[in-house]
Order: C-alpha cells, then sequence, then structure tokens
C-alpha cells in the first residue's frame, strides 16, 4: 500500500503541474479524527535577565544590587528615587504577581493570560552546566546534553514517531534556518518568509524537485525534498486567505519579528498543517548596557507576539503549550554601565490552554551573598530538562525521556500542567 | 532509452558515490586530478570562477597563482572596479570627514529649539524651578508678575499636567501652546516640504510610479536643491533602480545609513570584480571573525556604528590580514566600532567618578542641540563591564576551551579599562587614566603590575596573541573556512606551529595551509556549503554578469539570511558550511538563481553572447567550473527532453542545482 506521505508527494507534483492544488490534501496530512498537540519553544538568545522579567521585588537586596535597574515595586508611592521613576516610565508600573514576584511592566499583554491562569512562571530554571558563553550555552541547552555528545536537539528527540501519515511540517522552525534544538533524525523544516515556497515555473520546479531527490549529496538532498514536500502543503495552504481573530492582528504587529513568526505558524496550525513542534526565537537580550530602555522594547516585543498568538489561537489553545528558555541569566548586582554581564539561574515561562498558570513555580534561592551561584549570579534550582521533561510527557504524550535526555533524571513533576 | 541512461547514472553513483562527496568519506590524504586542484584552488582562494578563470590558473600554475593572491600587492587591481565604487563616496573618506558630512542636520527638536526660547533664558533660576516644581501657589505668583509676552512663552513650554494644577492660567497656558505649536509646524513645513510643496500632482504621479527614464526626466528638470528634497521624500523602492537618486534620497532621511549602504555594495562589487579575490576573502572571513553589528545602540545616538564600520573594515581589518594577527587584534580592539559594540567605551574601575574630559557635557547629538553626550542619563553607578574581556578570549583569540576562568574575564576587562572612544562626534580611541583601575592584575597566570595604566591593555593583547590556544584557535578556523568543516587535526597543528613560529604571521600560516596535502585532497572536493554570500557572488561571477548597481544583490544576500554587517552577537555567522544548510534557504538560492539568469535582478545585466547556442551538459560545465553530478545531468536531460531549451533557462536550473550550493 502507498503511505500517505508517498502519495502525497507523487500526487501533488501532477497537480502542482496543473496549476490546481486542493487544500484537502494538506489537511490529509494531519492525523484524522485525532487531536494534534503542538509544542512551541521559544529562545531568548543573548541570555535574558530573568531578574528584571520576573523581578522578586519584595527583597531588600534586590534593591542593594540594582539601585539603577531595579524594577520599583508594584504598589505603594509613586517612586521618588530617579532611576525607578525612569523605569516606571519606560516599562509602566509592575505588575504584582502574588506579593513576592512582579511581572515587568512592559509586559502587560501577557498579564491577561496570568489572569486567566494560562500562564505560569518557574524561577531559577537554568543549565548545570556553568558556561557563561552565550555559544556553549546555547548549545548544551539546544541540544539537551553535555559534551556536544549529541549533534542533534533535545525537540527532534522528543518528536513521537512520524508514522505514515505524517505531515512534512510536522516540525517547523520559524528561521532562516532550523535551530540546534530541533535538528536531528526526524524531518524538520527552516520556515523563514514562507514567500519563499512558491516557484512561479512549474517545469523549473519539477526538474529542481527531481534534481534534488536524486543528487549523492546526502545533506543537500535531505534539504532540498523537505523543501519541495513543505512547498506543497505551504502553497495550498496560502491560497486561502487568512486574518487573525479575535483582535490579534494589532498585537502581532507590536511582536516585531516574532509576531511575525508566531503569525505565520498559527496560520500553519489553523490550517491543520499537522504540527507537532515549532521552534521560534528573539534575540538581542544581551543588555551589558542601557538595560532598561532596551529591555522594555524587547519586553514590548516579546510578550506582544506571545500574547497575540494565545488570543489568535482562541479554543485552539487547548491543545497548545508554549515554553521559553534562554541560555543563562545575568548578574544579579548591575554592571558599571546600568547593564548586566554574564550570570547563571534565569526562569523560563509556561502559556498555554493546558498549562496551570497564575502561579510561580520553582524553588527560589535567594539573592543574599552565600546564596547567590560563585558568589555573583542567581543559583539554579531547577534544571531546565525538568521542566521540559514534564511538557514533553504531560503534553507531547512521550514516556520514554531517556533518548530526549541521556543520563539525566528528572526531578519531581512542579504540577505545570493540569491533567 | 531515457530510462536506460537513469539507472546507468545510479549504478555508477553506487560504485562511486564515496569519491564524488570526498566530505563523507574524508580523504585528506587523497591528491586531486590536476584539473579538480585549479577548481578547488579557485573556490576556495575566490569567490568562484569568472569566465576565463580557469584557463587562467592553469596558464600560471596553481602554485604560483596562490602566491600571487598571497601578495595582492603583485596584482593589477581590475580598473572596471575603481569605476563601480566611484560614486560610493563614503568609502573614501575619514571618520572626522564622515561624521561632519553624514550626520543628520534636519531635526524637529532643533528646529523647536531654535525657534522657541528655552525657559532659562527667559526666567531667573529660582522662578524657573517656582514654575517647574514648585507648588501651584509659587507658580501662579511667578506668572502673574510677568508681562503678558513673556508669559506667553513660559507657558508655551509648561506641560498640560502642569497646567491642571494652575488653574488661573490653565486657558493661557492652553492657548500659548496651540500657538506655539502651529508655529512650530509652519515652520517645520517651511524647513521640510511635503511632495506636494515642491511638485504639481502630475509631477507627483510621475515621481511615484513612473518609469526610470520618465523620473530622470523629471529630476533633471528639477533645480539641483529641490533633487534632493524630492529624492528624500519618495519610497525608496520608488527609486530602487535609479542608484545616485536612491543615494541622494536616502542621504537626506538618514545619512549614516548612506555609508553602510555604500560599504554593503562595495563589498559586493569587491567580491564580484577585484582581481586580488583572496583578500576580499580574507576581509570577509576577518570582519566576522572580529564581528559588528551595525545596528549596536550607543549612546542614544541613532546608527552611529553605521557610520564607524566602513572605517573598521578599511582601517583595522583590511590591512592586516596578510599581517601579524596581534597587530589584527590590537587594530580592532583600539577601533570605536568594537568599543561601542562591545561597551568597552564605557567600562571603568568601579571607583571612578564623574570627571574629566568623559563626563557628560552638553552639544549637539544626532542634531538635536544642548545634549547631554554620552548620554548618561539613566546612570549613576559607575564600573567594569565584562562584555569585550569575554569576548576578546572566547571568540577573537583562545576559543571558548582555550582555559581561561571567570576570574580571568574579570582580570581582563580590568586592564582594558579606560580603552575608550572621545564621542560620539569625536569617535577616535583615547586612554581615559581617570576610568582606568591601576590595581594588580593575573592574568592566565601573568602578573601584570600596579600602576600600568594603557599599558596593561597592550600586555594583554601580548598575552593573547602569543597564547598556544590562539595559534591553534585560529588555525582550525582558517583551516575550516578554506578546508573542510571539520578540518583534519594534523593541518590544524602544522598550521599553529607556524602561526608560532612566526610571531602569527597570517601569510604564513596561510601558506602552510594552500601547500598542504590536504588543501587540494579529495576530502576537501566540494566540503563546503556556499554561505548566501557566497553563492550569490559566485553566481554573479559564473554568469559573467555585469553589475551596475548591487542595491537588489545586497536584499538578496540578506534574504537568503545574511544581512550584511548586521549580525546582531559577537559570534557572527557560521564559519562552517553546514549551517548555512536549510529548507527555506535551498527554496531562496532557487528562486534568486531563477531571477538571475532571467535578468530580473535590477542592477545585473547578463551577457547573452555567454551562453548562446550552448546545450545544458556545457552550460552546466561552464557555471559549475566542472561536470555537475551523473544525477543532476540525467534531471536535465529528463527534464528539458523536448521542451524548452533556452539558455537562461538552463542556466537557472544550474545555479540552483545541489552541485552549486557547494564550493
Amino acid at each position: 500500500m502507498l503511505s500517505r506521505r508517498i502519495f502525497l508527494r507523487n500526487s501533488s507534483l501532477v497537480m502542482a503541474g496543473m496549476g490546481a492544488f486542493p487544500s484537502w490534501l494538506a489537511r490529509a496530512a494531519s492525523a484524522d479524527g485525532k487531536k494534534r498537540k503542538t509544542l512551541v519553544v521559544i529562545f531568548q538568545r543573548g541570555a535574558a535577565d530573568g531578574l528584571n522579567i520576573v523581578a522578586p521585588f519584595a527583597e531588600k537586596r534586590y534593591r542593594e544590587l540594582r539601585p539603577t535597574l531595579g524594577i520599583a515595586p508594584p504598589a505603594g508611592p509613586a517612586p521618588t528615587n530617579v532611576n525607578n521613576a525612569i523605569n516606571v516610565a519606560l516599562n509602566g508600573q509592575a505588575i504584582d504577581l502574588d506579593g513576592k514576584f512582579a511581572l515587568n511592566g512592559a509586559m502587560q499583554p501577557l498579564k491577561a493570560l496570568w489572569d486567566k491562569q494560562q500562564f505560569a512562571i518557574v524561577e531559577a530554571t537554568g543549565s548545570p552546566d556553568s558556561s557563561r558563553s552565550h555559544f556553549d550555552a546555547q548549545d548544551y541547552m539546544e541540544s539537551g546534553t553535555s559534551g556536544k555528545t549529541l549533534g542533534d536537539g533535545w525537540l527532534n528527540r522528543a518528536l513521537p514517531d512520524p508514522g505514515p501519515d505524517a505531515s512534512p511540517l510536522r516540525a517547523v522552525s520559524m528561521g532562516n534556518q532550523v535551530s540546534r534544538t530541533l535538528r536531528g533524525a526526524h524531518e524538520a523544516i527552516a520556515l523563514g518568509d514562507s514567500q519563499q515556497f512558491n516557484m512561479g515555473n512549474q517545469d523549473a520546479s519539477s526538474i529542481l524537485e527531481s534534481m534534488y531527490a536524486a543528487t549523492p549529496d546526502a545533506s543537500l538532498g535531505r534539504t532540498g525534498k523537505d523543501a519541495f514536500e513543505a512547498m506543497k502543503v505551504i502553497q495550498s495552504i496560502n491560497r486561502s486567505p487568512y486574518t487573525p481573530q479575535n483582535g490579534a492582528q494589532p498585537q502581532y504587529a507590536q511582536g516585531g519579528e516574532l509576531g511575525r513568526n508566531l503569525q505565520q505558524l498559527a496560520k500553519l496550525i489553523k490550517a491543520e498543517a499537522g504540527i507537532q513542534a515549532a521552534f521560534a526565537e528573539i534575540g538581542g537580550w544581551d543588555v551589558h548596557q542601557n538595560e532598561t530602555a532596551q529591555m522594555a522594547n524587547l519586553l514590548r516585543q516579546f510578550s506582544s507576539a506571545m500574547a497575540a498568538f494565545c488570543t489568535d489561537m482562541g479554543d485552539k489553545m487547548e491543545d497548545i503549550v508554549l515554553v521559553t528558555m534562554s541560555e543563562f541569566g545575568r548578574t544579579a548586582e548591575e554592571n558599571g554601565n546600568a547593564g548586566t554581564d554574564h550570570g547563571h539561574g534565569s526562569l523560563m515561562m509556561v502559556l498555554g490552554g493546558p498549562v496551570k498558570g497564575g502561579k510561580v513555580y520553582g524553588q527560589w534561592p535567594g539573592l543574599e551573598k552565600e546564596q547567590l551561584f560563585e558568589g555573583r549570579d542567581l543559583a539554579v534550582t531547577t534544571d531546565f530538562r525538568s521542566v521540559l521533561s514534564e511538557l514533553i510527557r504531560g503534553h507531547l504524550g512521550q514516556s520514554d525521556l531517556g533518548p530526549v535526555f541521556p543520563g539525566f533524571k528528572p526531578s519531581d513533576p512542579l504540577g505545570l500542567l493540569r491533567t | 532509452m531515457k530510462r536506460l541512461v537513469l539507472t546507468f547514472a545510479t549504478t555508477a553513483l553506487l560504485l562511486t558515490g564515496a569519491a564524488l562527496l570526498g566530505h563523507a568519506s574524508g580523504a585528506f590524504d587523497q591528491r586531486l586530478s590536476p584539473d579538480r586542484q585549479i577548481v578547488q584552488t579557485l573556490n576556495r582562494l575566490t569567490f568562484g570562477a569568472r569566465p576565463g578563470d580557469v584557463e587562467e590558473v592553469h596558464r600560471v600554475g596553481v602554485a604560483k597563482w596562490i602566491q600571487l593572491q598571497l601578495h595582492p600587492d603583485q596584482i593589477a587591481e581590475n580598473p572596471v572596479l575603481d569605476a563601480k565604487l566611484k560614486p560610493l563616496e563614503s568609502l573614501r573618506m575619514n571618520l572626522p570627514e564622515l561624521v561632519k558630512d553624514y550626520t543628520p542636520q534636519n531635526n524637529v527638536n532643533m528646529m523647536i529649539q531654535q525657534i522657541i526660547q528655552p525657559l532659562n533664558a527667559l526666567l531667573s533660576n529660582d522662578d524657573m524651578r517656582k514654575v517647574q516644581i514648585g507648588t501651584a501657589e509659587e507658580r501662579t505668583a511667578v506668572l502673574k508678575a510677568l508681562d503678558p509676552d513673556k508669559r506667553r512663552q513660559v507657558l508655551a513650554t509648561l506641560s498640560p499636567a502642569v497646567l491642571e494644577h494652575t488653574p488661573e492660567f490653565k486657558k493661557e497656558g492652553e492657548e500659548a501652546r496651540k500657538v506655539r505649536d502651529e508655529e512650530v509646524q509652519k515652520e517645520n513645513r517651511r524647513r521640510n516640504p511635503q511632495l506636494a510643496d515642491l511638485l504639481n500632482p502630475d509631477q507627483i504621479a510621475v515621481a511615484r510610479s513612473g518609469n526610470r527614464e520618465q523620473i530622470e526626466a523629471l529630476f533633471a528638470y528639477l533645480d539641483p536643491d529641490k533633487r534632493a528634497q524630492v529624492a528624500g521624500l519618495l519610497p525608496q523602492t520608488a527609486l530602487a533602480s535609479i542608484p545616485e537618486l536612491r543615494r541622494a534620497g536616502q542621504f537626506r532621511r538618514a545619512p549614516r545609513q548612506v555609508a553602510s549602504e555604500d560599504l554593503k555594495e562595495a563589498k559586493i562589487f569587491r567580491a564580484v570584480y577585484s582581481n586580488r579575490q583572496l583578500e576580499e576573502v580574507l576581509v570577509d572571513f576577518w570582519y566576522n571573525h572580529f564581528n559588528v553589528d551595525q545596528d549596536k545602540n550607543v549612546a542614544q545616538v541613532q546608527n552611529l556604528v553605521h557610520l564607524l564600520i566602513g572605517s573598521y573594515e578599511r582601517d583595522a581589518i583590511r590591512p592586516h590580514v596578510l599581517g601579524k594577527f596581534k597587530d589584527l587584534l590590537l587594530a580592532t580592539s583600539r577601533h570605536p566600532a568594537m568599543l561601542y559594540y562591545l561597551d568597552n567605551w564605557e567600562s571603568m574601575a568601579p571607583d571612578s567618578f564623574n570627571v574629566g574630559p568623559f563626563a557628560p557635557r552638553r552639544g549637539t547629538v544626532n542634531g538635536v542641540a544642548n545634549s547631554l553626550i554620552p548620554a548618561f542619563g539613566l546612570q549613576q553607578a559607575r564600573g567594569l563591564n565584562e562584555n569585550y574581556g569575554r569576548e576578546v578570549m572566547e571568540l577573537h583569540t583562545l576559543g571558548v576551551k582555550g582555559g581561561y576562568t571567570q576570574e580571568d574575564v574579570i582580570n581582563v576587562a580590568r586592564c582594558f579599562t579606560g580603552w575608550t572612544v572621545r564621542d560620539p562626534e569625536n569617535p577616535e580611541f583615547v586612554f581615559a587614566p581617570f576610568m582606568h583601575d591601576f590595581g594588580e592584575k593575573t592574568v592566565l597566570g601573568h602578573k601584570i603590575a600596579a600602576g600600568g595604566g594603557e599599558q596593561d591593555g597592550l600586555q594583554v593583547i601580548d598575552i593573547l596573541a602569543h597564547h598556544p590556544s590562539t595559534a591553534k584557535f585560529i588555525s582550525r578556523e582558517l583551516a575550516q573556512r578554506f578546508v573542510a568543516d571539520d578540518p583534519p587535526q594534523a593541518l590544524v597543528d602544522r598550521m599553529a606551529q607556524t602561526f608560532t613560529k612566526t610571531d602569527g604571521d597570517l601569510r604564513a600560516v596561510l601558506d602552510t595551509l594552500f601547500t598542504s596535502p590536504e588543501f587540494l585532497s579529495e576530502g576537501a572536493w566540494q566540503s563546503k556549503v556556499k554561505s548566501p554570500f557566497e553563492m550569490v557572488v559566485s553566481a554573479v561571477r559564473a554568469l559573467g554578469s555585469d553589475a551596475s548597481d548591487a542595491y537588489t544583490l545586497v536584499q538578496k544576500v540578506s534574504d537568503l539570511g545574511e544581512p550584511l554587517y548586521n549580525k546582531l552577537e559577537p559570534t557572527g555567522y557560521a564559519n562552517t558550511g553546514e549551517g548555512w544548510l536549510s529548507t527555506v534557504g535551498v527554496m531562496g538560492r532557487m528562486n534568486f538563481s531563477a531571477a538571475l539568469a532571467s535578468g530580473l535582478v535590477p542592477g545585473v545585466k547578463l551577457d547573452p553572447a555567454r551562453l548562446a547556442g550552448k546545450d545544458e551538459p556545457s552550460i552546466a560545465r561552464d557555471l559549475l567550473g566542472r561536470d555537475p553530478s551523473p544525477q543532476t545531468q540525467a534531471a536535465l536531460e529528463a527534464g528539458l527532453g523536448g521542451k524548452d531549451k533556452a539558455p537562461p533557462f538552463i542556466a537557472s536550473l544550474v545555479l540552483g542545482s545541489p552541485d552549486f550550493q557547494r564550493r
């Protein structure tokens, strides 16, 4: 029997030649009747300063370590300190989460999700690796293991077996490259600007497709094959008009490049393109100077993009979980230029319908000198892999985590998901 | 019959697959055939062969041709290149000239300051305090005492929130503001006329959507002053195909960005036309190694780094790419572009205070008079910034596993305190003693005595340039660029030995590389996937096309994932070819190939004679410099059988083929 995948390939070739590609074919790519769960990973490249994203405002030590940068407490009298006043002017008033932690005011767009309990925070997460190199630490987090022993990424290994009817779009990286996180044995495509998945000349398209199918060049051959398969689905999806729902458009627009990428992703998920894992990223977090203004801008984009996506997806969020991560945190104490240097512990955010949100999870290690990692950085109390394990198990339904995080034993689940 | 050919080709693949794909088999001791040696040399020392290059290397001989490329001063430069670069005038200006001529002049805030008297010119200090932050009663009293004309001027500067608490003058204040706003608007319109103030409706229609000839005719008719004004008001797309006007328009809107655009277009022209190809390849490599992002935000001076990167490449990188590594490292460390990019300009000893030539002062920034320079608005704390101290070891010299600790990072950063930039209007290196940490430091086991000063940083440069980890790290990076993503360790070791023996002489290190058996081996053959820049330039070169304008090519490189001079992270772009492989990338390359070969890339003209009358095997051989794989050949034959065989169509398929994506 022809597998659905081969059927899809062959028939679409003919159809493409005829200039008519029925949209049902794309839908055929996703499993019939069965609800498809999607895990979306958003990587904050450059080491995001967790302490100014979610501020431990109740700690006196926080303000001592950050006289210039510290986020002003969410309630109380108007700030008298000029730096706090500037901070509030740029970020907006911080949002009290639980009397101990406050969300940076620039993340106002996510407040509604917090209130709806679809947004949780895990404090003091990070890697067991103490590297303060962006590249090394990202490599560790994206591969999910140490020592560069594996060339692939944890999210690729976490994908369930494709089965005969897997979509060519089951794993998508929303950028110009397939991120390390998604690289591996399972097919994953880099979507970039989806307009590129459109070739004007059908003759050229089919000749090039056969070229890449036959080439002895294994890596280019595989990339080309994936590209042509993805093209057929994307072309058919792009043929039907799409407008974001529930008034999400303005928020997407404020989300910068991440907003555009998440909007593309939303469109694909809504078209039932069969997406199980998606990866998107946002850079610029390496704020060694003038942090307040830079972070305000970034956080506004970051939270607008995520909020827009959740709004747009509406009820479909029941099957979607978003998780954010960053390679490490930044120094607890501000540096000499109203910025922060490379640190250790940071935080992760988990959003979505299945999330037990409205709560700050994780064990808070404190900011006193002896509580800080190497006397300078927030300590890590929850391995990032523990958080991910819980999501892979509970949401993607993958019970065997051995191959995903080799040699790692996750700690007890935090209870991030509704069961 | 066709089927038979295909089957035959497939069998041939099974038998020779491993040899065809050297990068998979890793045969670094298997020498390439003489013909392939020529192609390999061209693929690695140039941005791709132009028509006639293979014959040229054959004539000169591989070894001698390489030696020539290692001594670019002995190669006569292509006169065509000079002509291409001529309109890009910012390339030839020194930094002070650039700052003077390429800083925005037109600015609403500056104008407001010019037509409106500042409060301190109207009131005494005490009265000013009362009006701005005093009680409502104090404010009202001061306002009452003023004559009506002066009062209007003072009221116009007050915010509505302040007026809210000054009921007696609320109405008068609102009116004063309104009058002031109207004045500003009128003046603004006078200084910055809109399209409708400059052209009649017919002319506007032509300017917005006319063809090239119509637009040029319109501009020829305008007087020179108006020309620049109109160009500045039209969207860049309307003038995309007219380089002089596009540049003039951009210059009016954002002059600093013209400097970086000049640099990008020059990068394309040089890569396409320069006869000193290896030098251009090395400039690309070393800029990426010592990456600086044009969009680094500095001291709230918009686009400042756009002005600096041309000088950074020209003055800090280019002179040293075949010189001593230490000189290259030192030149990058002291250039304002790097000092800004990795924040060292504001790193200082924790007890530094706010005095000396670097204390904030007042002056014009970005056209705004009386601004704080540098903009330390947010800052009270002063102290160390570890950014450069870390990256100079991790990325520029030792490598991440090069054996440094967090303590070393801090100590290197301490050594470099005081290495700074005079100010954004005078971007030049200067050592500021009052920012320097004069204490004793230990760097990688070396004691650096207290009381050093500027010398401390120089000592660190010396330690890093001569560290064995640096010799290995730099050698490996070069081998990765020129041989294979995972180069043979034996080669890297020999290059590192040369590095150490010659005090980091980069020409000598490259000589060891290029004369090694590994360089001309089966293992290296076709082992590198081209970067987007390499792909775009090699396609233009292979076609022998004439690029009169590089603007669209710059855009294409960016669309393919490599925006030039715009890599945010200090790591730079991937040095490995595999890092550039992606689904959207492959699609984009195929689409670019189709556009280029069909003459649809503005500014690039095809040479119809180049491929006229040729069949697909010879077009493929011409563009690839070698035979395509049997599979690619078979797909071409099968697909084109009996169909349109126009050479441009065949060329678009060859440029989009898997074969063309490697070098």
